[in-house]
């Protein structure tokens, strides 16, 4: 991992303009930031100057990205079960994300414009009913919150109180510049910069306001998460 | 008329046992149509003009190679297609596509946002958390003495 580092940041030294398009490639870049050692050594040998980049004219040869995400996993990113009890364990996993996938109740947290949009995705044209998605008014009842708006320090407190009352397991979907960040209003004195100081965030959907396209977008890419889940496993290997 | 028993059968009848099984578990419903065209991930592009069988709107559509599929793994000249940007599939006008496509491009790339081939940015900073190193003591200290 060192030596990786010590490597990648003598081609950064000397700013060729090779070097700097070889650190933009997805491989060149995962390897230094997270993955173990073990992983990231073939990758990091792949990360050297001399492999075809992403723009490389031979199609064959390119990757999508896909390869990284599938290695050594049976679904994207998921691990590969070590031994009996965990494939067991596994597969009661799948069936919980699933369950848990094909009804994802949102609180709505409407505040603002945003709160426009959301209602459009459950309108008839986006229809989020289709995928099982249907708004609660009581954060008991829900497993969601869309926080869709400016996030005002008056609100801030009932936000966070909305999300204590919500049952495990909960996830947060940030809607919008404003939730994301503070958006227009991050130089308020009013407004909180990001409703992800307020609770853990684990979509953001970027757009002012997003388009209702762009919030059920972010809604499968939630699936996607909830997909990953093994809590099953993870219990076991403790 | 589009959803009638007789299309079903029809198309039942028309796709095979293997299509009508991958069918209803990818789409939900019997879909037959002419197939127009392959992508270089494998997904297959489907077209049924026929307003008899498909209703406006539902005639062109896409078979995903992979189960864990998403829109994003649609190449942009197919989805021009697909959503009725193009009339004809790219398969049909692929060198006009190839030369209005600018040369500095990469290649198509699916959303791996979550996954292990996420984009990240490269960093020079110093991270601020590091994962756990575990530290075993020596056994024998002051209180195991006394």
């Amino acid at each position: 991992m060192s030596v990786l580092r010590t490597a990648m940041l003598s081609r950064i030294a000397r700013p060729t303009a090779r070097s700097i398009t070889s650190t933009v490639g997805v491989h060149g870049v995962r390897t230094i930031q997270t993955t173990p050692v073990a992983a990231a050594t073939p990758q990091g040998v792949q990360s050297q100057p001399r492999t075809p980049m992403p723009s490389d004219p031979n199609p064959s040869k390119t990757t999508t990205g896909i390869e990284l995400a599938n290695q050594g996993s049976n679904q994207l990113s998921l691990e590969t079960p070590r031994n009996a009890a965990e494939y067991v364990l596994s597969t009661f996993d799948k069936i919980a994300n699933w369950a848990r996938q094909g009804s994802m109740w949102p609180m709505t947290f409407g505040l603002a414009c945003c709160a426009v949009e959301m209602m459009h995705m459950a309108a008839a044209r986006y229809d989020q009913d289709r995928l099982g998605i249907v708004f609660r008014a009581s954060p008991r009842q829900s497993d969601i919150m869309i926080v869709a708006g400016t996030l005002t320090n008056k609100m801030a407190p009932a936000l966070r109180k909305v999300y204590d009352q919500m049952p495990e397991p909960r996830w947060v979907i940030s809607m919008g510049s404003c939730a994301n960040g503070g958006g227009y209003y991050h130089y308020s004195y009013s407004v909180v910069r990001g409703c992800d100081r307020i609770v853990p965030v684990d979509i953001y959907v970027p757009g002012c306001p997003p388009t209702a396209e762009a919030l059920l977008y972010g809604m499968l890419q939630l699936q996607r998460k909830m997909r990953k889940s093994r809590k099953g496993v993870l219990w076991y290997r403790r | 008329m589009s959803n009638s028993l007789w299309r079903y059968v029809k198309n039942v009848q028309a796709m095979g046992f293997k299509q009508y099984i991958r069918a209803m578990w990818y789409i939900g419903d019997a879909k037959h149509g002419k197939l127009m065209g392959e992508d270089q991930f494998g997904n297959k592009y489907y077209e049924n003009l026929n307003p008899e069988q498909e209703t406006p709107g539902r005639q062109r559509w896409i078979d995903f190679t992979q189960h864990d599929f998403n829109a994003s793994q649609v190449p942009p000249e197919w989805h021009a297609w697909l959503n009725h940007i193009r009339k004809d599939p790219p398969s049909s006008d692929f060198h006009l596509i190839q030369a209005s496509r600018p040369k500095w491009i990469g290649p198509w790339r699916e959303n791996l946002t979550g996954t292990r081939g996420a984009f990240k940015t490269y960093s020079t900073t110093k991270p601020k958390f590091f994962p756990w190193e575990p530290k075993v003591g020596q056994r024998g200290g002051p209180s195991a003495s006394a």
